[in-house]
């Protein structure tokens, strides 16, 4: 069975994204590649990088990738997004972050840029930046319950695999229900309902990226920089 | 106090004046809209005058939305490709007769209403083509009303009226995090209690008859009542047919039947 790479927050850093490749051929066994957004950012130039996502070099993994917030703010403001521009990228950040967003990406870039998919489905499990409710949706390990399974159920799949937030985590739904009763012009009726066993998956950002294997549902959160404890352990 | 909530009225005025009629018997004066004001129906410009006549509070529903913006939803509601091409029909002749005043008017409604812990939209609180269906998902339900920090959410959209309350929930997790990838912390989530009130449609009612349907909300009790209102039926049919729409709309209102022309294109699968 395949095992997946789950990366994201490159934010046009190539020598994060080459680390994290080498960091992959010492594994071995990694077969797909997923770059899950924000490949650009505002503090660096990301051409280079975005280059080598879109011709990558022998003995790589050829990414998968899709857009995450950086991108949708990006289009936003050079008009892929119809009348909408960056102005959550503006309130949150200031103009200074727009106009360094667009000085960080070629123009060249753009029409790659905006034909990357908002999100993947593989094997029961949605692949996203945000959430299937917005690309800018923040997932953390202390999210509401029910705000997960809503973005389970809109997906309609098992397992949902967010960057956004760029923490490391697994919340299991683990158990649960909830009773309605309906009334209509026919009549009234009970309807009960059992939480499903599903999983939200947090894949980190930046140095922290992880590990997924389909058929044995294993997890391991890595990373390649200085976060202390956390390189090469996993769970099941 | 007991107030009335309207939705969905599709440019019927028989049905909205019968509706009307029916609530003031009752000496109800508070009134709120959920929007769909026009589409399919002959009397777009004589419902929204009588609406505005009237003060009435409303949202701004899909087809509201879409004659003042344009056609931008994915409209995957129609059942059939064939009843697709009718409803855009529908939507060109409307927005033809519509005078600017009155889509002035429709392009100034609120997409949601609140009043104290009741919330009114006409789809849900997410968009006003989002349909609450009366035995969706309890969980996404549930999470339509608390994300709009209401306790009942009142809707229309769907044509069918219904009254759904959502208790007893409980979500239990385990969350699992790279500092200690062993030691699964568990915590439990009890979900309110939150009710979910549709108010059907007055003018294109869809629940099985053909009378039009609303709902009475008692503040003070929570009693919801689900009215259903007799009205000339064949008054607006007859409309329907002399101002040139299809008069499969005609039809339809004479059955109170959603899906009259599923067996037209049974194939049809939105890829938009």
């Amino acid at each position: 069975m395949a095992r997946w790479a789950l990366v994201s927050g490159l934010q046009g850093d190539l020598a994060l994204y080459e680390a994290i490749q080498r960091d992959l051929r010492q594994l071995g066994r990694v077969d797909t590649l997923f770059v899950l957004g924000d490949l650009i950012g505002p503090d660096r130039d990301a051409n280079a990088l975005l280059d080598r996502l879109q011709d990558p070099r022998r003995g790589e993994l050829a990414p998968q990738c899709i857009y995450g917030w950086w991108e949708d703010q990006l289009l936003a403001e050079r008009g892929y997004r119809g009348e909408r521009r960056a102005d959550p990228l503006r309130q949150q950040f200031g103009q200074a972050a727009v106009e360094a967003l667009q000085e960080a990406v070629d123009p060249g870039h753009l029409a790659w840029l905006a034909a990357l998919q908002f999100g993947f489905i593989e094997l029961d499990c949605a692949l996203l930046h945000g959430s299937s409710a917005d690309v800018g949706d923040w997932l953390g390990p202390e999210s509401s319950p029910l705000l997960l399974l809503d973005r389970l159920t809109r997906m309609d799949v098992n397992r949902l695999f967010t960057a956004r937030s760029g923490e490391q985590f697994c919340v299991e739904l683990a158990g649960g229900g909830i009773a309605s009763t309906v009334r209509d012009l026919a009549g009234e009726r009970q309807l009960q309902q059992v939480v499903p066993q599903r999983k939200v998956i947090g894949i980190g950002g930046g140095l922290r990226y992880s590990l997924y294997d389909p058929g044995s549902e294993r997890i391991a959160f890595r990373s390649v920089g200085q976060q202390p404890g956390s390189r090469g352990r996993g769970f099941a | 106090m007991a107030h009335a909530v309207i939705s969905c009225l599709h440019a019927n005025l028989a049905a909205l004046e019968a509706v009307l009629s029916d609530i003031d018997q009752r000496g109800i004066t508070t009134i709120t809209c959920l929007g769909d004001l026009v589409g399919y129906g002959p009397q777009p410009n004589e419902v929204v005058n009588l609406v505005r006549e009237r003060s009435i509070p409303s949202c701004q529903g899909c087809w509201d939305e879409d004659i003042i913006e344009g056609l931008n939803a994915c409209e995957c509601s129609y059942p059939s490709q064939l009843a697709e091409r009718r409803g855009h029909q529908a939507h060109q002749w409307t927005a033809e007769q519509l005078s600017e005043e009155n889509k002035a008017f429709l392009a100034s409604l609120p997409m949601t209403l609140r009043r104290d812990r009741l919330l009114f939209v006409h789809g849900s609180p997410n968009s006003q083509h989002e349909y609450l269906l009366p035995d969706m998902d309890a969980f996404a339900a549930l999470e339509r009303v608390q994300t709009a920090d209401a306790d009942t959410l009142f809707c229309g959209h769907t044509h069918r009226p219904y009254v759904r309350e959502l208790r007893d929930g409980v979500i239990r997790v385990r969350v699992q995090t790279p500092a200690d990838p062993q030691a699964a912390a568990e915590r439990e989530m009890a979900l309110p209690v939150r009710r979910i009130v549709n108010a059907g449609s007055v003018g294109e009612p869809r629940h099985g008859n053909t009378h039009a349907t609303y709902v009475i909300h008692d503040e003070a009790t929570g009693n919801v009542e689900i009215r259903e209102v007799p009205y000339d039926v064949e008054r607006t049919c007859r409309a329907i047919v002399e101002v040139g729409l299809p008069p499969v709309f005609a039809w339809r209102l004479r059955h109170g039947f959603e899906y009259a022309e599923r067996a037209d294109d049974a194939s049809h699968v939105c890829e938009r």
